[in-house]
């Protein structure tokens, strides 16, 4: 199978691979015919290709007449912060955010800070299938930009959504996971901003990560334990390129990832109840809280560029992900942990609550999740077999199939950053949600069978 | 407008940056030297053009795909390249010049693990490589990693230093001029003559400034550097080419010498000391036969290029070599042109006679040489040379790098440029009037096939 995923607003693939320089350039060619040689801001994740793959995309944009600013190892909210910051007409963040190791990607990001919508991915792509690059005029320039004032100004920027004072006040004990990523290098700013220092785990950027790189209960080990021994009140997961963020609470008891968009929805209607955009794949629970403000929700595909930009049709004050990535509106252009953290945290301090008692009001569901290898071809095919193998549900075909019943849903899709088949069940008892997700998995066995595959 | 194509040969490849060298053929290119090279250091080093931060990271990107850790050593003069690709232990080395061609234009310099250019056949099995296509991607963790190496200039400099009488030249305090043509030189030869006890005036000496003249440092191209020495009564001119392989020198007189000089000069101070077998390509004077005759030596001939030239020397054991351009190259201290062990045993040579530059000058053989240049097809070359073998088949003829012809006392070569479309001519004789002759006798035959300009 070729590792390579060129998805809405992002190209991923296993280096060495698919994701070799000459792809990664034409990208970049591309990119920079798109923006019209305009200067293109980039930054890059810890990971040990991100050199490798920082200097194809250098070289693809000065030879398309872009100035590159290289903020050297930088978060995708930070790149997306500095495109608007700087009035750049665009960025490109190096990072297989929450894949793993041996995968790299590129992610575009529009003059907004914005990733690249469906219709702006397309003349991007245009423009790459048709290799019709901008490469007759004057070469561009690089330069390093490693201003501490940016960062600085990032962080005053997230504090100004919040009341930075109370959580100063409240001297409230954060231990964060930085997990060897690209945020690790500002957590003596951002303990700077909360006025105390942060218990910092893997802050230190390595290329190859300490554990895998997705923010859930599984992988919080090292966390957990860190929050229990220092007596921490709030531990933070925080994805490698500081887009995700799963939560520890005082007892030292990882928390689901599902549960961080809720509790974002929560904190957040403190200040100012508004509509909620969550994609077809996140726990019921965004709706019933949503609702008791009497709040719409609206579900989109899943994917950020699809969840941002029905946040910005809909007018969001909160919009995410079941996998942790949550943005605050009007702030955000892109899902960012360090924000939603910086919320979550002044909740607790003005209402003087651990995260657990936070949590209590969120309603209880049970959750199933199946990443599942699959050849590109029968997964496609397993997906357009859930409506027939399930009855009485309502079908979504907002992306792949969403089939949803009074108590309990299941959605099936294709991952566009990995060649997996996604399947994610909810039910409000445990055996509910064992009996789907079972039933599920018959349905894609079974089709493995029939073609010859080897079974999951 | 369509712009020139990429050309590819034995001293590079070579095009418009952007638009015909563009960053994915860079990186494929270097994907394929990596693998040529094997695992490990490959030195990459640059001169002032303003793509060359495009070009360099493409080629990174390349070398780290297939495994090869690139060392960066910034803007150099390509012999300090070649010189620390050794000092390292490198896989290879790649400079980012396209020495004497227009700012527009960049170029790819490729060189093996002993600093010396690939010979044909390496480069040869290289191309193979590029244009098959498929390189030995490595995974994540083999990647290989950039280096940063601020060492390369003070470890050339330091060598070539030590390989000369370093306190005769000292306490001779000597005042020189140099002309950097505002090339990689600008970043090293300044302090190199300051480090050899020299009073320096440097001119053009701003590597971010674009080039002010020709980078040849031909005798026509160097009216300011003479204009300096006269005004600032100097020892001596030092006229550097862009990427500082080839040297010029002009007297204290502010006489511009001619490029043939400086390496009939070096040869001579050389050969007194130290006798032995010598190379030179084709075109380059007569002048070196007749000091190994006086000094003793033997001289032998090569294709013109320095891959050749050094390939030869390995060959015959010869202790020095170079071109009539300008380049001289001493082994020992590093097997390609360096303009900075060129500049040292010129002074060495001042130093140990106690002369001036216009005296050394003068214990040369006089001859007379011209140099023409036609714009030429590929295809119009090769009927050029068939006419010239026509012509002279009953003449003493070399074929080895198209056609020369010799007589006692005098020769004419005709050939193809390595670096561009154009056929080159070179003449030498032991009076002007002779060489004007038979330059003007071999053009009156060539310049009715040459295309309109």
């Amino acid at each position: 199978m070729r590792e390579l995923k060129i998805g809405v607003s992002s190209v991923r693939g296993v280096v060495g691979q698919a994701f070799h320089p000459r792809l990664i350039i034409d990208f970049a060619c591309a990119f920079g015919t798109w923006v019209d040689g305009q200067p293109v801001v980039i930054g890059s994740d810890t990971r040990r290709s991100s050199p490798m793959v920082r200097s194809a995309v250098v070289s693809g944009l000065m030879a398309t007449g872009c100035r590159v600013l290289d903020l050297g190892v930088a978060s995708t909210p930070l790149v997306s912060f500095a495109i608007r910051e700087l009035g750049c007409a665009g960025g490109i963040c190096i990072t297989g955010g929450h894949n793993d190791s041996e995968w790299n990607a590129l992610k575009f990001v529009g003059a907004d800070g914005c990733l690249l919508n469906s219709a702006r991915s397309e003349e991007l792509f245009d423009i790459y299938h048709a290799r019709g690059f901008r490469l007759e005029g004057s070469i561009g320039a690089v330069t390093s930009f490693r201003e501490p004032g940016l960062v600085d100004a990032y962080l005053d920027y997230l504090f100004s959504s919040v009341d930075r004072d109370a959580i100063r006040r409240s001297r409230l004990k954060l231990a964060v996971d930085f997990c060897g990523g690209s945020l690790g290098p500002i957590a003596d700013r951002f303990s700077a901003g909360i006025g105390h220092p942060v218990l910092a785990v893997n802050a230190d950027p390595v290329p190859v990560f300490p554990h895998p790189p997705e923010p859930r209960p599984e992988h919080m080990g090292q966390l957990a334990r860190a929050v229990g021994d220092a007596g921490a009140d709030l531990g933070a997961a925080l994805n490698v390129d500081g887009d995700r963020l799963a939560l520890v609470d005082h007892r030292g008891q990882a928390r689901s990832e599902e549960l961080t968009l809720p509790l974002a929805v929560l904190c957040r209607f403190r200040r100012r109840p508004g509509p909620v955009v969550v994609n077809c794949s996140t726990a019921g629970s965004a709706e019933e809280m949503a609702a008791r403000w009497s709040q719409p929700v609206f579900r989109s595909p899943v994917g950020e560029s699809f969840v941002m930009e029905k946040a910005m049709e809909e007018g969001a004050v909160v919009a995410g992900e079941g996998s942790g990535g949550v943005a605050v509106l009007p702030w955000a252009a892109t899902f960012d942990a360090l924000q939603t953290l910086i919320l979550i945290a002044e909740t607790m301090a003005s209402e003087q609550a651990s995260l657990a008692d936070l949590l209590s009001t969120i309603p209880a569901r049970s959750m199933h999740k199946g990443a599942w290898r699959c050849p590109p071809n029968l997964a496609y095919r397993a997906v357009e077999q859930f409506p027939a193998a399930f009855s009485g549900a309502a079908v979504e075909a907002v992306d792949g199939v969403r089939l949803v019943w009074e108590d309990r849903w299941v959605h099936a899709r294709v991952s566009r950053t990995e060649p997996v088949l996604r399947v994610i069940v909810e039910g409000q008892s445990r055996e509910a949600a064992d009996e789907l997700f079972t039933r599920s998995r018959t349905v894609v066995e079974e089709l493995l069978k029939e073609s010859g595959e080897e079974s999951l | 407008m369509k712009s020139p194509p990429l050309k590819i040969g034995v001293s590079g490849i070579r095009g418009i940056a952007g638009s015909a060298l563009t960053p994915q053929i860079v990186s494929s290119f270097a994907a394929a030297f990596g693998t040529w090279c094997g695992q490990g250091e490959v030195v990459l080093g640059s001169d002032t053009r303003p793509s060359r931060d495009m070009v360099c990271a493409a080629v990174e990107a390349g070398l780290i795909s297939v495994g090869c850790s690139p060392v960066r050593i910034g803007i150099v003069p390509v012999p300090t390249l070649q010189h620390h690709i050794r000092i390292r232990s490198a896989v290879g080395g790649v400079c980012v010049t396209a020495s004497h061609n227009p700012l527009e234009w960049n170029a790819l310099k490729l060189c093996g693990p002993e600093g010396v250019a690939l010979r044909p056949e390496q480069f040869a099995r290289l191309l193979d490589l590029y244009h098959q296509d498929v390189f030995p991607r490595v995974g994540f963790d083999h990647l290989g990693e950039v280096r940063i190496d601020g060492e390369a200039i003070d470890g050339h400099l330091a060598k070539v230093r030590s390989s000369v009488d370093l306190d005769r030249i000292v306490r001779r305090r000597f005042k020189v001029a140099v002309d950097c043509c505002n090339g990689a030189a600008a970043v090293a030869a300044p302090r190199f003559l300051e480090s050899l006890g020299c009073e320096v005036v440097a001119i053009h000496s701003d590597p971010y400034q674009p080039f002010p003249r020709n980078p040849e440092p031909l005798r026509q191209h160097l009216a300011e550097l003479c204009r300096t020495v006269r005004d600032r009564g100097v020892d001596a001119g030092f006229a550097l080419d862009a990427d500082a392989d080839r040297l010029a020198l002009v007297d204290e007189n502010g006489e511009a010498l001619g490029e043939e000089c400086t390496f009939a000069m070096v040869l001579r101070h050389v050969l007194a000391r130290d006798p032995g077998p010598v190379v030179v390509n084709l075109s380059t004077s007569r002048m070196s036969e007749l000091i190994a005759a006086e000094c003793g030596g033997f001289v032998h001939r090569t294709p013109v290029g320095e891959v050749h030239v050094v390939q030869r020397m390995i060959e015959v054991g010869a202790r020095i070599g170079g071109e009539g351009n300008g380049g001289v190259i001493v082994p020992a201290v590093n097997p390609c042109r360096d303009s900075f062990v060129a500049m040292a045993l010129v002074l060495e040579s001042m130093a140990r006679q106690e002369l001036p530059l216009s005296r050394l000058r003068e214990q040369l053989p006089r001859l007379h040489m011209l140099k023409e240049r036609i714009p030429a097809s590929p295809r119009t070359i090769a009927s050029f040379l068939a006419l010239m073998r026509r012509l002279y088949r009953n003449e003493t003829l070399d074929l080895s790098d198209g056609v020369k012809v010799s007589w006692p006392d005098r020769w004419i070569h005709v050939r193809s440029s390595l670096t561009e479309p154009i056929l080159r001519v070179v003449a030498e004789a032991d009076t002007p009037e002779k060489v004007r002759h038979l330059l003007d006798s071999v053009m009156d035959y060539l310049r009715p096939l040459a295309p309109p300009e």
